[in-house]
């Protein structure tokens, strides 16, 4: 890495530049000035919405990406990080989680926050720059989760507006029908648009067809994309729900849950779920406490159907015995065949298209800096689902370094850090 | 890498409905052959240990498997009792945590809650954190009446009456008096606060800002105010307490004259409070942490990694022994807070509270407060974490049969 340059040589490399600008020569500046803030050098780099596949350097100037090459010049960055031994990736993005915990942690009500979890370290341990809320809010309290929580976090928070307009209460199981305003919904989708992606139709019992209903038109009204579960007791079954009422777009969750019909009688991947793809509903993996087993997903994987997109739908309980954050869920895949490219396409090009964001999940020269640098290691590992049944597996991914708005936030191999020992004596360590 | 992972054949009957699980199992849980750490009883060495109805039974060589309703083998890593971190934030500010989820991955099953709330919100603390969380909480109310939710400055709102009054009536739950975060000038603030502590009797923790402006000194502070038994936190960090001369780099006189009068010193390392160079020069001249804190809380998970397993290998790698290292995170915490023997060890009879470590060998980056890093070779993981007898946190899933096993029914969640 370069060493910290003393004040009098920048400052004269900064004046000779300036000198260079005023005499208007558009001659670049002298060779050895860092230009760049970070070099990431020889990563291997996978962003599928790019096509790119390879080893690459990148280059980072304050929150933008500068440069993706090859062989870029380490001499113009400040601090030059070798990730030879590692994948880098665009910014992961999390597509449905539950992260509305500062209503317990510091003010607000707790009973709109009683099982979510702090957005910012359970996103960004994990590579994830991008999280969306998966409906803890509806329109009556969505406010204060913007004031608490997408407004202080580092990582980037979305939201889907949940139909229920109380969103998710402790305590309250039923939902009530006179609480499913659409249009109070998207009004306030439309307040906060650069927030607001989509609705989330209710996860309580009793909403019913009409729950379904009001979420995608509201959905429709505000054109956003609607983030729906399957509840078996709402008078519509699976079949209607994905081939007749959801729309091209929409995201049907909980994929490997108990109440997915995955399989027909035979053992094969239901047809109904081919056809829905077919028509361009996208499932969503939503791990959670309770919908991700591995006697669904293992044969389903093996039969070629995965989820469009993997999220974690974490929440408090998920994040302890099944271990639902998103690197862990991304093992989970990676140990039942699934290529890591696969799973980096399921995590960045196709939440991006389908929150319509397609700026985000992808790596781009003069776009903002967020990236993860992923480990595979490889040894004995295993896994549980949400029944607390196992998968072993031989390897493990594991976020080493987060990148988001280009300054680093996560780094637990101290890859870009200077050692103790060359940071000065004690009466002036820096 | 970690041993084989092995689910016993008792398991398996048990889990297939054979008559093995008509017979009564006289455990519930029965770790095996795992390397038992216990200070509290003087165990360090190979041994099987028993858990029924949320309490230890048993802690002895070879315990006949036969009847356990679960078998986990930990052959190859370290069984410890349930890690005690006594500066912990869970309650008041936007950086706090929720106890289970940062408690659990880490094998820290008791963590004290330092000065989130204070007397005035007390109740709404219990309602929001203490009543949902499976984590065993204590709490060291904060000398402000709002607590960390306040202004911690402001010396009205520090009541020693009504703070010790509050103590009295949650003694169950409220362990001491945190007084922190003062920026003015003065001691009012600390002698509020150890008036509280001295009303209640109960031990106050401290950390002060020490610059020459505001009056106050590391030297009068540990040697004059402080009580026996109080607690100065943030140990390896030179703002709050000062411990090496900066000159000559030797721990101060008064250090050592303060530790022999019984002042206790902790780690609490957050995100700013541990610098190599204090910590390497302290641990040289044998001037160690008397309990290893984290003083976790949304900064210092990302920066520091300050988790107990992350604290406690740092002093691995300054050279602590590992019992030593177990003992300041179990021990030690439990009896500064006055709930030793309850919490801090494997006795038999005490609640199962079990951390289940792994120490790896390899390269490994520790961060301090000011981002260097310092490169280690051992490093302890957390694995698996018992909570009153309940499996509630299990890394590479050892206790859990596979999904695809004979006689599994898909219905193995309790």
């Amino acid at each position: 890495m370069t060493a910290n340059r003393s004040v009098p040589v920048r400052l004269a490399l900064a004046l000779a530049g300036a000198c260079a600008l005023l005499a208007g020569s558009g001659r670049p500046l002298a060779q050895s000035e860092p230009i760049y803030d970070y070099l990431f050098r020889n990563g291997h780099v996978i962003d599928p919405a790019a096509g790119r596949n390879g080893r690459m350097d990148i280059a980072v100037a304050g929150d933008r990406i500068v440069r993706i090459g090859t062989n870029l010049p380490a001499d113009q960055a400040k601090r030059t990080v070798d990730v030879s031994a590692y994948c880098v990736t665009p910014g992961l993005i999390d597509l449905h989680a539950y992260v509305n915990a500062q209503g317990v942690l510091r003010q607000g009500d707790a009973r709109t926050a009683w099982r979510n979890v702090n957005p910012d370290h359970n996103a960004l341990r994990h590579g994830v720059t991008t999280v969306v809320d998966g409906g803890s809010t509806g329109w009556r309290n969505f406010e204060s989760f913007r004031t608490l929580v997408v407004d202080h976090s580092r990582v980037r928070v979305l939201a889907f507006l949940n139909i229920v307009g109380s969103g998710m209460l402790e305590g309250q199981e039923q939902a009530d029908p006179a609480d499913l305003g659409v249009e109070e919904a998207v009004q306030m989708a439309g307040r906060h648009r650069q927030t607001i992606v989509g609705i989330r139709s209710p996860h309580l019992r009793g909403a019913g067809r009409e729950g379904i209903e009001r979420s995608l038109r509201a959905a429709s009204s505000m054109d956003g994309v609607a983030l729906v579960e399957y509840q078996p007791d709402a008078g519509l079954d699976y079949r209607e729900l994905v081939l007749e009422r959801l729309r091209p777009g929409d995201l049907v969750t909980e994929t490997f849950g108990p109440a997915t019909p995955v399989f027909d009688g035979n053992g094969g991947v239901n047809e109904t779920l081919r056809r829905a793809r077919e028509r361009g509903v996208l499932f969503d993996l939503g791990h959670g406490s309770q919908s991700f087993r591995f006697r669904l997903a293992v044969p389903a994987v093996r039969a070629g159907f995965l989820p469009d997109t993997i999220s974690t739908a974490m929440d408090k309980t998920s994040l302890l015995l099944p271990r639902g954050d998103l690197m862990t869920t991304l093992s989970k895949f990676l140990n039942m065949g699934v290529s890591i490219e696969d799973l980096v396409e399921r995590v960045t090009v196709r939440p991006a298209r389908a929150l319509k964001r397609p700026e985000l999940g992808t790596l781009r020269e003069g776009g903002v800096a967020d990236l993860a640098v992923i480990e595979i290691q490889q040894g004995r590992f295993g896994f549980l689902d949400t029944s607390h049944e196992r998968l072993r597996g031989d390897r493990n991914m594991r976020a080493v370094l987060t990148m988001r708005d280009g300054q680093i936030v996560w780094d637990t191999e101290g890859i870009s850090r200077t050692d103790w020992s060359q940071a000065g004596p004690y009466s002036n360590y820096r | 890498m970690h041993g084989t992972i092995r689910i016993s054949l008792a398991v398996l009957l048990a889990l297939a409905g054979t008559p093995a699980a008509a017979q009564e199992s006289v455990y519930d849980l029965l770790l095996t052959g795992g390397h038992v750490i216990d200070p509290a009883n003087d165990i360090d060495a190979v041994r099987d240990v028993a858990v029924r109805d949320g309490k230890i039974v048993q802690v002895a060589a070879a315990i006949p498997t036969g009847s356990a309703k679960r078998i986990v083998d930990v052959k190859g890593l370290y069984v410890v009792p349930g890690l005690v971190d006594i500066h912990a934030h869970h309650y008041g500010y936007a950086g706090s945590l929720f106890p289970d989820e940062t408690a659990f991955p880490a094998g820290t099953t008791t963590v004290v809650d330092a000065g989130g709330p204070g007397w005035r919100n007390f109740e709404d603390y219990q309602e929001k954190i203490l009543r949902r969380a499976r984590a065993r909480v204590f709490t060291f109310i904060n000398s402000v009446g709002l607590g960390m939710g306040g202004e911690e400055d402001d010396i009205e709102d520090m009541n020693p009456r009504a703070t010790a009054d509050k103590i009295l009536a949650f003694p169950d739950l409220i362990v001491g008096v945190k007084n922190a975060h003062f920026g003015g000038s003065g001691w009012t603030s600390v002698d509020r606060a150890i008036e509280a502590g001295r009303l209640s009797n109960t031990p106050v923790i401290l950390d002060n800002t020490i610059l020459s402006w505001t009056g106050r000194d590391t030297r009068t502070k540990v040697l004059e105010k402080m009580r026996p038994g109080d607690i100065h936190t943030h140990f390896y960090n030179d703002r709050h307490v000062e411990i090496l001369d900066r000159r000559t780099n030797r721990v101060q006189p008064y250090m050592h004259a303060a530790r022999k009068r019984g002042v206790l010193f902790d780690l609490g390392h957050g995100g700013g409070s541990f610098l190599w160079p204090v910590a390497d020069r302290a641990m040289a001249q044998d001037f160690p942490p008397d309990t290893i804190s984290t003083d976790l809380h949304a900064g210092s998970i990302l920066s520091t990694e300050s988790d107990m397993p992350n604290s406690i290998s740092k002093m691995l790698l300054l050279g602590m022994p590992l019992r030593d290292v177990v003992y300041r995170s179990t021990v030690t915490p439990a009896r500064t807070i006055k709930r030793f023997p309850q919490v801090g060890t494997l006795g038999e009879g005490r609640d199962a509270d079990i951390a289940v470590l792994r120490l790896d060998e390899g390269v490994f980056s520790f961060h301090d407060a000011w981002g260097k890093k310092r490169l280690g070779t051992q490093r302890l993981l957390n694995v698996l974490t018992v909570r009153a007898g309940e499996i509630v946190y299990d890394r590479d899933a050892i206790a859990f049969p596979d999904w695809d096993a004979p006689g599994s029914n898909g219905r193995t969640r309790e």
